[in-house]
């Protein structure tokens, strides 16, 4: 009993022996001349697309550029689309996931697609477990193939660890070592970095370049455009759904791939002038803001915040994540139960006590949340709707809201914020990430806020629509509102901001004023431990203080 | 409240467009959604033709749709209360039983108080509003979730009706001495007794000065109060928001545990109003009455279109999934098709019901559509690459790597 | 630290009953001895009822009540409900013969399932009556039911009698796979056999219920332009067609006949003294045979292993005096 008649997964699982003879040079997948329509507003048109064997091809590309989609049809998701691809010089027609897989080709997506309920190994052959001869699954032989694909990946987990209890890196890493053992030809990374920490970054870009070596041919999306300097062989950037151009990465100027990526010079991105309108009054007065933490919420507790900003000011808050610097935010607008806060605020002038973002809207205040599409939008509803939602008392007529009154206010910010939809009843799934976060900013807008709270205002979306918020911050700042917006991004920050807030573990450890602050200086407040006095070293877990602020 | 220093108003950037005069399709975009997919009626729109073509004027006449629409009414009030609860991603199990409870409050009212039906009806609501408001309660403040919130309360209700009958159903058709029925009977009986109807004598559209059944004039009044109240409303769209992204309405000023309570309450409500038209219906108050009709009102309101995932659906959509069940029943039972055959016909109705009714049905089809296309075109000779491609390719700048093929 | 002692209490309160059961398995030690009966002057009933809520079952648990009560020395547990679950059934008829009760008393839900319940109240030597519905085991002492399909013949002899030239009938039908359904239909077509004349147009599954009975009456109304009667294999289902008719205006030309005729204002002989129905009858409850039969075992008198009972016709003559009779708030109290 027991016996291991037949193998039923080759031994040789990882990526190493599946190439069979990698040529440098030799085209791994040439997509020529792809199309895709749908029925919103994104399409592809015409991309043509070639990865050599050992090579890193990055794609480059504003939100919305047609990146996922393009790499979605290379992976399956996609049943329908015009060009064709060829896979080692042989058109393959790659209808679903199942014959992706079957080809080679493995994606790694953005959102992770591992079930957090299961252990490391379960994931890593979920659908393709290895069988004994009596047909039950070969739980020794997934542990030990297991171990030595994590190894592969520089991971030295427990095979049979949930992957709940691994964090957001090893969980990629999982992700890369349930890829190497198919026997792997083309690997497709979606913004693999986008939430990983620095060391983390560096652990991931070791791995592929050791799988690059093996001959494997990696897509590498991303619009982080430091990083392609330091791991990329060539460049494809996208625009629009249409190809744009390849270049070697040696040799290529960074602002030669934003004007490619944007289609105009770079020098609009940050509007602000270095001398902005005396401060006005006071718009809202923080002190001795408290706020008990739960750990089972993930809330960072802050104690003892002080945060002032005046009308025409934007005043930024910098700090490592779990610092307390959305929780900051979060408390002035009432997010949290009333018990849990405790400090003194004042709104122009006048004693506040932070009840309910109901409140704080009738109060003026204002919140652009840090995750749109879980806080901010409900996607499958209107642009309309969700853009007049916070304000529908505005649009009452006779107790019922006026459709003429809502659509035409609606109508105004689309036009005034520049979003592109087709109509105003277009669903916002439909729209790109950058004017998704239009929506929400004409939300707040409509509520007619003098306090605008902004977290992570610009993050996940292209340069373009950056630029486009940051001229409108400028403008909302000129016209009189006050402004505290959260980025984990130094510069934007330096640019904007009149000021910078550093947060560490709850607690303010600096404060720069315009022209003050350097990257260094805020990062080195930012980590500030020995500013923290009385409070115990947390839990081991956040030992490593994750860095979020990126450095460039 | 202070007085906002500096607000910006839209229109801050850049001088907004007045709204022009919108065009006939812009104008149609707007009125659909409160209709409803289009899909939906496609179903309506068989079911009818099936019925006229296999037995025409017996089928398509005033009386039989009347019929047909009269004892599906009650459900179909309950299943408008549900669409509320579905909307806000939650779901009501307690519909059935709530519609049982007020049935025989409105039975026994009548038969041991001596009530006129102004009385009845008005407390049979409140009756069924209060269990409501217990639902509500249990499921926003003490965060169970609904389905197991309901699934007691069913059970719960379904209890304290059979107390209150002693397990009797109690007759509605009291005869006096004289052999005749009382007068409160009598009244009873044009909430929904077949044969009796409201606004007799008056010269009315479409039905002439035979009046109008009443279970139907109250399943359509509910739906247009409350199509109204879900499109035009403040509280509409909150329903909505709620459902659609819970976090988002609540930093959205959405008072997200009041939501909560009120569409449970108005779920009750709508059971406690649907409960003497069923009573009157059977002219008595059966102590299972109610039994299962959860389900044929959370059937009605998946085939209008609703998600069970909360954000999506509508009122007509409901009243159209109603529609459709009932008049399928009509048109099957007036073919004499066989009970068992007749549920597998319904089981199968709505699964493709469902499917015709999602949002990407037809942009589904194109491919398949397309795909048939394409291989056709190649048949022919023509490059498949162009297909599928709506717009030419700006080949703008050519791979300067491009390399071996 | 005071936490995980809690929490091992809960747990070991959990499992007690669980103890409990595995030990109550092994020793079936009689708490109450029932041999040596004799010398008792109590006699304890268990009575398991399939289901509360159908009204001729509420009505038999209320009968069944009253007569016991005319026994001094028999004393009728509270009667358990197994709303229409076999499962809850076998496990409340279980937790009967756990307490030992000197006679069980059963209304199966169905004949299969409680087969077994049955084999272990004899192998705990508990005389068994079963009322209306048959058991798939016959170790039991007395079968005490009425007879479907003598209902249902009764019915089809009535029918022949109300229409001599013969006519169009339509039939109401219960749940399908129900034994009482099926027999009461064998015999109504056995009755109107006689008549040749009789055709049977239309039948359909109106579930026992009243709210089912009414639409399906309208859609034959529109379809049928003579329908001379009636047939419904119970009341609800009668008057329910009844008031589809009466709707239609069409109530004074069709006859209607029911079947169980409880006693009730809201039942069927009510509605034939009212001249609603053409007549119903009355399917027998059992309860005054069962109590007589209980009474009979605890004493060692002989009891008949088969008792089946006679249907009662009701007509608009008698139909008065039947309600007088039986009238449900007699038994009460």
């Amino acid at each position: 009993m027991g016996r291991e008649i037949h193998e039923t997964q080759p031994d040789n699982a990882s990526g190493s022996s599946a190439p069979a003879a990698p040529g440098p040079g030799r085209v791994i997948l040439a997509m020529n001349a792809i199309t895709k329509t749908f029925p919103g507003v994104r399409a592809l048109s015409g991309v043509d697309m070639t990865v050599r064997a050992g090579e890193v091809a990055a794609i480059l590309g504003e939100n919305g550029a047609g990146k996922s989609t393009l790499m979605n049809i290379l992976a399956g998701v996609f049943s329908d689309y015009g060009g064709v691809i060829e896979l080692d010089g042989v058109p393959v027609a790659i209808h679903s996931p199942k014959a992706a897989q079957h080809l080679g080709i493995a994606m790694i997506h953005q959102e992770l697609n591992l079930v957090p309920d299961m252990s490391i190994v379960d994931n890593i052959f979920l659908g393709r477990e290895p069988r004994t001869a009596r047909g039950t699954i070969d739980r020794r032989r997934m542990d030990e193939q297991a171990t030595r694909l994590l190894a592969e990946v520089g991971l030295t987990l427990h095979p049979r660890r949930p992957v709940r209890q691994c964090r957001v890196a090893e969980q990629q890493l999982i992700e890369v070592a349930k890829a190497l053992s198919a026997s792997l030809r083309v690997l497709v990374m979606d913004e693999p970095t986008s939430a990983l920490a620095d060391a983390e970054v560096r652990r991931l870009f070791t791995v592929i370049r050791r799988l690059a070596a093996q001959g494997v041919g990696i897509v590498y999306i991303s619009h982080r455009l430091e990083e392609l300097d330091e791991i990329a062989d060539s460049v494809t950037v996208l625009r629009d759904g249409a190809y744009i151009g390849r270049r070697e990465m040696a040799g290529t100027t960074r602002g030669e791939l934003i004007s490619m990526m944007v289609g105009r010079p770079l020098d609009e991105l940050f509007p602000r002038s270095d001398s902005p309108t005396g401060p006005g009054e006071e718009v809202i007065r923080v002190e001795g803001l408290d706020l008990a933490g739960d750990r089972r919420e993930g809330r960072a507790a802050l104690h003892g915040v002080r945060l002032i900003a005046r009308a025409g000011e934007i005043v930024g808050l910098a700090g490592l994540m779990g610092a307390g610097r959305s929780e900051t935010l979060e408390a002035i607008y009432g997010v949290f139960p009333r018990r849990a806060v405790h400090g003194n605020v004042r709104l122009r002038g006048r004693r506040y006590q932070p009840r309910s973002p109901r409140h704080a809207i009738r109060n003026g205040i204002a919140l652009v949340a840090e995750d749109r599409k879980a806080q901010s939008l409900v996607l499958t509803n209107s642009v309309r709707f969700n853009a007049s939602l916070a304000a529908l008392g505005r649009f009452m007529r006779r107790g019922t809201v006026s459709a003429a009154r809502e659509r035409a206010a609606v109508a105004g910010m689309v036009t005034d914020l520049r979003i592109k939809t087709p109509g105003l009843n277009t669903a916002v799934a439909n729209l790109s990430g950058g004017n998704q976060q239009k929506v929400v900013l004409a939300k707040c807008l409509l509520t007619e806020p003098s306090l605008i709270l902004m977290d992570e205002p610009t993050r996940g979306i292209d340069v373009g629509a950056k630029a486009e918020i940051y001229q409108l911050m400028t403008e909302l700042a000129r016209r009189g509102s006050a402004i505290v917006m959260v980025s984990s991004e130094l510069p934007e920050l330096l640019a904007m901001c009149d000021r910078i807030v550093v947060l560490c573990e709850g607690r303010v450890t600096a404060e720069f004023r315009r022209g003050e602050g350097s990257q260094e200086a805020i990062l080195d407040a930012a980590m500030d431990r020995q500013a923290v006095l009385g409070i115990d070293a947390a839990s081991p877990s956040r030992a490593p203080a994750r860095r979020e602020v990126s450095d460039e | 409240m202070s007085s906002r220093t500096t607000p910006a108003s839209p229109g801050v950037l850049a001088p907004s467009e007045p709204p022009g005069r919108r065009s006939l399709r812009a104008r149609l975009r707007g009125v659909l959604p409160v209709l409803g997919s289009l899909q939906g009626y496609i179903g309506l729109v068989l079911v009818i033709a099936a019925g006229m073509l296999t037995k025409g004027q017996v089928f398509w006449n005033q009386q039989n749709l009347t019929n047909a629409v009269g004892a599906f009414a009650s459900r179909g009030i309950l299943a408008v209360g549900e669409t509320l609860v579905i909307l806000t991603a939650g779901i009501d199990l307690s519909v059935g039983s709530l519609l049982g409870i007020a049935s025989m409050v409105s039975a026994l009212l009548l038969v041991h108080q001596n009530l006129n039906i102004y009385e009845i009806v008005p407390l049979c609501m409140v009756v069924g509003a209060f269990f409501g408001l217990a639902n509500g309660a249990a499921t926003a403040l003490l965060r169970i979730q609904s389905f197991v919130v309901t699934l007691a309360m069913l059970n719960v209700v379904r209890g304290i009706d059979r107390m209150l009958s002693d397990n009797v159903s109690v007759g509605t058709q009291l005869i006096n001495a004289q052999g005749q029925l009382t007068p409160r009977s009598a009244q009873f009986q044009v909430l929904g007794t077949p044969g009796h109807n409201v606004f007799t004598g008056l010269p009315l559209p479409f039905v002439g000065r035979a009046g109008i059944y009443y279970p139907v004039l109250a399943l359509v009044v509910v739906v247009v109060v409350f199509q109204l109240l879900l499109s035009k409303s403040k509280f509409g769209r909150h329903i909505y928001a709620v459902g659609g992204n819970e976090t988002a309405a609540r930093l959205s000023g959405v008072n997200t545990t009041y939501v909560k309570i009120a569409v449970f309450m108005l779920a009750g409500l709508l059971a406690g109003f649907a409960g003497p038209i069923d009573a009157a219906y059977s002219a008595s108050a059966d102590p299972l009455a109610g039994s299962s009709y959860e389900l044929d009102a959370i059937a009605a309101v998946v085939i209008g279109g609703a998600s069970l995932a909360g954000g999506r659906g509508s009122i007509v959509g409901t009243l159209v999934g109603s529609l459709i069940l009932t008049l399928l029943d009509n048109v099957l039972g007036l073919n004499a098709i066989s009970d068992n055959a007749q549920l597998i016909i319904k089981g199968l109705i709505v699964i493709l019901a469902v499917v015709i009714q999602r949002p990407d049905f037809f942009r589904a089809l194109g491919p398949a559509v397309r795909r048939l296309g394409r291989l056709t075109r190649t048949r022919t000779g023509d490059p498949p690459g162009e297909v599928a491609s709506g717009s030419p390719q700006p080949q703008s700048a050519t791979p300067p790597l491009e390399e071996s093929r | 630290m005071k936490s995980r002692r809690w929490r091992l209490a809960l747990t070991a309160a959990m499992l007690a009953p669980l103890a409990a059961a595995a030990t109550a398995c092994a020793s079936t030690a009689p708490t109450s001895g029932a041999t040596g009966a004799a010398s008792k002057s109590q006699f304890v009933i268990g009575y398991s009822q399939s289901n509360n809520a159908e009204p001729y079952r509420a009505q038999l648990n209320i009968q069944l009540q009253y007569f016991v009560k005319k026994y001094p020395n028999l004393k009728l547990l509270p009667i358990t409900d197994a709303q229409q679950s076999s499962a809850k059934q076998v496990s409340q008829v279980q937790n009967f013969i756990a307490q030992h009760v000197d006679v069980l008393i059963i209304s199966p839900n169905e004949p299969a399932p409680l087969a077994a319940a049955v084999q272990q109240a004899c192998n705990a030597k508990i005389p068994v009556i079963i009322l209306d519905r048959s058991v798939n085991n016959d170790c039991y002492t007395s079968f005490i039911g009425g007879d479907n399909v003598a209902a249902g013949k009764q019915a089809g002899d009535l029918a022949v009698k109300l229409l001599p030239n013969g006519g169009n009938v339509v039939e109401l039908q219960g749940i399908l796979s129900d034994q009482p359904q099926i027999d009461r239909d064998k015999g109504f077509r056995e009755g109107i056999a006689a008549n040749p004349n009789i055709h049977i147009v239309a039948q359909r599954e109106a579930k026992w219920l009243k709210e089912s009975a009414t639409p399906i009456m309208q859609q034959w109304l529109a379809q049928y332009p003579k329908i001379d009667l009636v047939y419904s294999e119970n009341d609800p289902m009668a008057l329910g067609a009844y008031l589809a008719a009466a709707g239609a205006k069409r109530a004074g030309q069709i006859k209607f006949i029911g079947t169980d005729g409880l006693a009730i204002p809201d039942g069927g002989i009510r509605a034939v003294q009212q001249g609603q129905m053409a007549g119903t009858f009355i399917y027998p409850t059992c309860a005054e045979q069962a109590a007589q039969t209980a009474e009979a075992i605890v004493s060692g008198k002989p009891v008949q292993k088969t008792q089946t009972l006679q249907v009662t016709p009701v007509t608009p003559d008698n139909a008065a005096s039947l309600y007088a009779q039986y009238d449900d708030s007699k038994f009460q109290s």
